[in-house]
């Protein structure tokens, strides 16, 4: 029998997008309810009950939610705040090939960047002690492994902001934007107006399933929170792994509970978010 | 008069596009200007929106001079070539622009609107947005977003350059009764010969930036440079 081509893609997309990815979640669940494992001796909820009432799964999704959203807010809003003040600039050839170069540098790269930078021994903390801002390195103010996580959240917007710089002045082109502002404007519209009705909505409008897609990206990003996080609370991804790669054999089975309890968690945030909606009337 | 244009020059570096402009225009009266494309209508169009600053000359609107004022605030409105609308809002809030933009109260939007979009003959679209909307009905809103502003003066350059013939006769049509309705002052910028005759009170003819205004159809007519008498000889050769 002759296979039509569309049945192929959809083959093709199961073969290599859903099986991998169904399998692996299967192996998971299974792992995280004692049915395989080492250790394992047949189905139950101790694992389950245990990182639950440990409460470290939720403590760890709290502040990997805070990071990403701290670091996609910083990078979106300052990525559109460059588009707005700078595209004309930003259209000439030098500005727009450096405004790439770091979207070719990988996340561990910019995580050991960021650590030699701003740790206690690094290049800020060497700086200050020769200007005599600081007489020894544990006075230098902690930038990396720190509570609030400002190491993670810088590496973080180094590695996106460009890249939503690139997006937004791609969409204000191909939306046209400059000739809906100046259209804006002879209908009687302040700068301030076009920005807030035409430019912001325009282009959030356009890029918002990308913007969720890197917020959903950066809460489950691994390297830059190895290097750079703290022992705890840690980042999910890092938790995960640190649990799975435990000797305590009882722990894999407790990562395997965190991994399906994420896993599921973003499914179904994806799911909500990009179930199809109605147009919505734009009222104001 | 309500609109003059007083000697207006604009160069872009050396070259001048357009050239000691002077005209001027009654209120309620819409002068339609022919000219091929790189003659400098959009930038006549766009000088006295504000848009682009003049390098010399005055304009005066209803006997104020309006040379310096920020395009925001001389209620001129300029309409793009194509149907302009914003993507992200449905044809309603595209007509409704203005108004809340100017601050009006809801229930006086609403009754706006509703009557503009039923004077379109667009009832039912009212929630649409710009890509469900057909060429003719987009340049529909964007006439009625233009409109229910109250502008001092509308500027149309080639409004129904994009349209079908059958559909551009039917906006020509509704252009002409709009602007019964409403008291549109208006500058009507076309490279189509037989648009500009219809659409106009007055005529003018651009070429190389300079603009001459004709005292009345006849003249336009008259003129061998105006391509009309080309046109007449094309069209009776084929009787």
């Amino acid at each position: 029998m002759k296979i039509k081509k569309p049945n192929i893609g959809i083959l093709l997309f199961v073969l290599v997008g859903v099986v991998p990815f169904a399998a692996a979640f299967v192996y998971a669940l299974l792992y995280s309810f004692g049915v395989i494992g080492v250790a394992n001796n047949g189905f139950t909820f101790q694992f389950w009950e245990s990182v639950l009432a440990s409460g470290t799964f939720f403590t760890s999704l709290r502040y990997s939610f805070m990071i990403a959203l701290v670091a996609v807010l910083i990078s979106v809003g300052g990525a559109l705040w460059i588009t707005l003040k700078f595209r004309e600039q930003l259209e000439k050839r030098f500005l727009s090939f450096i405004i790439y170069l770091p979207l070719a540098i990988p996340g561990i790269v910019t995580g050991f960047f960021t650590f030699q930078l701003f740790s206690k021994g690094g290049f800020f903390a060497r700086i200050s002690h020769k200007l005599g801002f600081i007489t020894e390195a544990s006075q230098f103010p902690d930038l990396v492994n720190d509570g609030l996580a400002i190491g993670i959240i810088f590496s973080f917007i180094t590695m996106i902001m460009p890249f939503f710089v690139l997006l937004f002045l791609n969409v204000y082109k191909n939306e046209r934007v400059e000739e809906l502002s100046i259209l804006a404007q002879s209908l009687g519209a302040s700068a301030n107006q076009i920005t807030q009705r035409v430019f912001l909505p325009i282009l959030i409008k356009k890029t918002w399933v990308l913007i969720v897609l890197y917020f959903i990206f950066l809460l489950g990003a691994y390297e830059v929170p190895l290097i750079l996080g703290q022992e705890s609370p840690q980042m999910l991804s890092v938790l995960i792994i640190q649990e799975i790669k435990q000797y305590d054999l009882d722990k894999i089975s407790e990562g395997y509970v965190v991994a399906v309890l994420y896993t599921l968690i973003v499914s179904i945030a994806a799911i909500v978010l990009f179930l199809p909606k109605k147009n919505r009337a734009y009222a104001n | 008069m309500f609109l003059e244009v007083q000697h207006i020059v604009k160069s872009f570096g050396a070259e001048k596009v357009v050239k000691d402009l002077s005209f001027s225009l009654q209120a309620k009266q819409t002068l339609s200007i022919l000219g091929k494309s790189g003659c400098g209508k959009t930038t006549m169009l766009k000088t006295i929106g504000g848009l682009i600053s003049p390098d010399s000359g005055k304009i005066l609107l209803n006997g104020v001079d309006i040379t310096e004022t920020k395009p925001e605030k001389r209620n001129i409105v300029y309409l793009y070539q194509e149907d302009l609308l914003f993507p992200h809002l449905n044809a309603f809030e595209n007509i409704a622009f203005g108004l809340r933009i100017k601050k009006i109260p809801e229930g006086l939007i609403k009754e706006k609107v509703q009557h503009m979009l039923h004077s379109l003959e667009l009832e039912g679209q009212a929630d649409k947005m710009p890509t469900q909307l057909s060429g003719g009905q987009r340049q529909r809103v964007s006439f009625g977003r233009a409109i229910s502003t109250n502008p001092s003066l509308l500027l149309l350059d080639e409004p129904f350059g994009s349209l079908d013939t059958g559909t551009r006769q039917r906006m020509q049509e509704l252009f002409k009764k709009l602007t019964e309705e409403f008291d549109i002052t208006s500058l009507f910028v076309t490279h189509d010969l037989k648009e500009a005759v219809l659409m106009g009170n007055q005529i003018g003819f651009m070429q190389d930036g300079v603009l001459k205004v004709y005292e009345d159809k006849k003249d336009f007519i008259q003129d061998p440079q105006t391509g009309v008498q080309s046109e007449i000889e094309f069209w009776g050769g084929l009787k």
